[in-house]
């Protein structure tokens, strides 16, 4: 089964970048524009697993992040947060939220599929 | 083009819009709104440049935007307050950061930035972040050291090559110093969808192996079906580096137990690396005061928004300019009674709304215009010495794409004619008795059809005395002309006087104004000049806030059809035989309900033929014009309808008083008049009549 990914970032540029680079992957990807659209894809699309931005207009990854974990069907889908930011204490947050696991940006295509095997087989 | 190319030109666009956003709010930053809302919508749009930059491999650009982003972030923390300093720092930093878009689009050389970085960085260090909080031994007494990974890559010593004794090389690799590894992994790594078995896997790849698993698993009615039991220990040999294997537990919380440590080697190992007691680098929580949430956007009706090439409007609108045209002859030709049918009506009301429509997906706000202003500004207040305040207004106020791309260099030209030539030396301004600080207005705003665009400065005004001899001394006008006031302002957009040599060298390096003001007319729009000595001057443009579909009035002059655009027209009057009247050998007016209001025969601004006096047959129509109501007087009135304007041909667009042309339901085309240029004052309409009898 391919792995279907939500990448949710409010930069287009980002997402089509996201969406190429995990094509070559053989991953499936869906993408959003901002925590709000995200949440409404993650029930449409129920993914495998949700790469998110940190920084968005309207909902921002945070809050995104807490969103998802508050569905049961949710709970256990991993969570990476893909951006630029890389403060302790941001990553703290993203965590507390429910993040599985953060990766700065700019990523490296290759980096990042590790990155998603090592939290989705 | 690639397709990396084309994300890229993507994020281009992005960084470009970024930018403007940046930079309304880093101006209402400096002029004391730093709310919070404002200052998140400064960062997110740095951080955004950032993120693609460091994708697309635009490194300088990438460490710059970092830098800037680094100082935002204290503000937007609340660690840096946003005081005048600070803000002139990042208006600066964010023309710096314009330049590196720019020299990432290939636009430009890569801005120096080296000062600014000092300058950021000086910024940065003023807030003194708070020193990390000693750590804190936990109640074990153990005391977690926080590890970076970049100091220990950095680290001179970290490869440095291990005095080893030959007969060591054949020891097992496990005795020289093997990593052993010990993960007992929390609850909640196992929930939020961490997967040690992933872990695990990962290790393996680098050479790892699993040695044991200790098991700590409660009878079964204590077990918590959601707790952590296990101890996984696994050993990896030596050669393996740490920081890949440290990565690996990258996911994994803080509250994981982890050791990944050297075997205990016994004497030869030198420089033993030390035992690293990995926390996953959390420092405490209280290291940092908490920021505040970024802002969570309040604006919950954001729409959602999609990407069409220019193009295809333009497209759409010119087919939907032929869909109109089609049906308007369609209508034309159909009997009344058919004309009455539902159908058409229907037909002609859907044909409207999607014209509607295709021309509001055309309009942006002025903004974009108007984003580049308050830069420039800056810049000649530097190049000049003078202090300047600039206010925008109307800056949500929407054009057509089309008409706001081609704004740009006019305004550009008129904000440093303003800030050059209008606004005198703080020294100056205090001995006339005003504010040492000028002030430049930028304004839009819409007022039916068209769109007006003002530059008001509070200068010294036109210097009439210096324009007139001026234009004597380039032929422009003869040594005794007798000229009103503004019809000498209205010199400076001669052709051929040119102010650049003149007064200064700044205007000049933009274009002259006649350039302007025919690059504005090519728009369908005009220039006025209104100025007071000693108290300033206003620029304004006014265009048409499309170029393609105008509501008109169809009129019957000596024969001929013209379109009236409907937007100016305030009422029509079939005038009494004695309510026009001469009041001078100059004009006519026409009462209306007690007013006067002056008179202009249509056919005698184009110089046509005419009888006056001969009203009984005529129609009066008023028109609100920049000067006030003016009364047009027509032969008839033939209809109302929507045209589509199509360009007049070059040669035809130095004739002041026309807006272009259109085809009308019967396949002939009538002439769309320009009211304001037509009536405006003196110059114009003898420019009108000169350009239509040659």
């Amino acid at each position: 089964m391919t792995t279907r990914i939500l990448a949710v970032d409010d930069s287009p540029s980002m997402r089509m970048l996201l969406r190429a680079s995990l094509a070559k992957q053989g991953f499936a990807v869906e993408d959003a524009e901002d925590g709000v659209h995200g949440l409404e894809r993650m029930h449409e699309v129920a993914p495998d697993l949700l790469i998110t931005d940190i920084n968005m207009p309207r909902m921002d990854g945070f809050e995104l992040i807490e969103a998802v974990r508050a569905e049961p069907r949710f709970r256990g889908t991993p969570i990476l947060v893909l951006s630029t930011e890389f403060s302790d204490e941001k990553k703290a947050r993203a965590r507390n939220a429910g993040a599985t696991g953060w990766i700065t940006k700019p990523f490296d295509p290759d980096k990042l599929g590790a990155a998603i095997r090592r939290v989705y087989p | 083009m690639s397709e990396l190319e084309d994300i890229q030109a993507i994020f281009f666009e992005e960084a470009e819009e970024g930018l403007a956003t940046a930079e309304a709010g880093l101006s209402a930053m400096a002029e004391g709104d730093a709310s919070p809302d404002v200052i998140a919508g400064v960062f997110r749009a740095v951080h955004s440049i950032k993120g693609g930059a460091g994708a697309f491999g635009h490194g300088g650009l990438q460490d710059f935007a970092h830098v800037f982003e680094n100082l935002l972030d204290e503000v937007r923390a609340g660690r840096i307050a946003a005081d005048d300093r600070v803000c002139r720092t990042m208006l600066a930093a964010f023309d710096v950061l314009s330049d590196h878009v720019a020299a990432a689009r290939g636009l430009g050389p890569a801005p120096d930035d080296a000062a600014m970085l000092a300058a950021l960085q000086q910024a940065l260090g003023q807030g003194a972040p708070s020193a990390p909080a000693e750590p804190v031994a936990d109640e074990n007494g153990f005391t977690p050291v926080a590890i970076d990974l970049a100091d220990l890559d950095n680290d001179p010593f970290a490869f440095e090559p291990v005095a080893v004794a030959l007969d060591d090389l054949d020891a097992p690799a496990s005795q020289t110093g093997a990593w052993q590894i010990t993960f007992t992994p929390s609850p909640a790594a196992l929930a939020h969808g961490g997967e040690p078995l992933l872990v695990i896997r990962e290790l393996e790849r680098l050479g790892a192996q699993l040695t044991a698993i200790d098991s700590v698993v409660p009878p079964l009615r204590d077990l918590d079906p959601e707790g952590a039991y296990l101890t996984y220990r696994l050993g990896a040999p030596a050669e393996c580096d740490e920081a890949a294997l440290r990565e690996c537990f990258d996911f994994m919380p803080p509250d994981c137990s982890l050791t990944i440590a050297r075997e205990e080697a016994p004497a030869p190992a030198v420089l033993a690396a030390p035992t690293l007691v990995v926390d996953n680098a959390q420092p405490p929580p209280d290291a940092a005061p908490a920021a505040p949430p970024p802002a969570a956007a309040s604006d919950g009706g954001v729409p959602q928004l999609i990407r069409v090439d220019v193009g295809k409007l333009d497209m759409l609108l010119n087919l939907v300019g032929e869909l109109v045209i089609r049906n308007s002859i369609l209508f034309d030709r159909l009997s009344p009674t058919d004309q009455q049918r539902v159908e058409l009506p229907e037909l002609a009301r859907l044909t409207r709304e999607i014209q509607d429509n295709v021309m509001s997906l055309r309009a942006q706000p002025v903004r974009q215009a108007f984003s580049r202003v308050p830069r420039i500004v800056r810049e000649l207040c530097a190049d000049t010495g003078k202090e300047v305040d600039l206010e925008m207004i109307g800056e949500t106020t929407e054009v057509d794409k089309g008409v706001i791309e081609k704004i740009g260099e006019p305004l550009t030209h008129m904000i440093r004619n303003a800030v050059d030539h209008g606004i005198e030396p703080p020294a100056q301004r205090e001995a006339a008795g005003k504010p040492r600080r000028g002030t430049l207005q930028l304004s839009a705003e819409q007022k039916g059809a068209r769109i007006f665009l003002r530059v008001r400065d509070d200068g010294r005004g036109i210097d009439r005395a210096r324009v007139r001899a001026k234009a004597i001394e380039k032929g422009i006008i003869p040594a005794d002309a007798m000229l009103s006031d503004e019809e000498i302002d209205n010199l400076i957009c001669a052709p051929g006087f040119s102010t650049a040599e003149t007064i200064s060298n700044i205007s000049g390096r933009g274009v002259g104004m006649d350039v302007v003001r025919s690059n504005v007319e090519a728009l369908g729009g005009r220039v006025e000049i209104a100025s007071v000595p000693g108290e300033g001057t206003t620029f304004t443009m006014v265009l048409p806030l499309t170029l393609a579909i105008l509501d008109g009035m169809i009129v019957r002059l000596s024969g001929q059809r013209y379109v009236l655009p409907l937007a100016s027209v305030i009422e029509t009057v079939r005038p009494e035989p004695d309510q026009v009247r001469a009041v001078s050998t100059e004009g006519e007016v026409i009462e209306l309900r007690g007013d006067y209001v002056p008179v202009r025969r249509a056919s005698e601004l184009f110089g046509f033929p005419h009888q006056r006096g001969a009203c009984e047959e005529t129609v009066v129509i008023i028109v609100e014009t920049e000067a006030g109501r003016v009364g047009l007087l027509v032969d008839t009135i033939e209809d109302r309808r929507e045209v589509v304007i199509k360009s007049l041909d070059q040669n035809l667009h130095p004739i002041r008083g026309l807006g272009g042309a259109t085809i009308l339901g019967d396949g002939s085309i009538a002439l769309i008049l320009d009211i304001d240029a037509l009536l405006a004052a003196g110059g114009a309409q003898k420019f009108a009549l000169k350009g239509l009898a040659a």
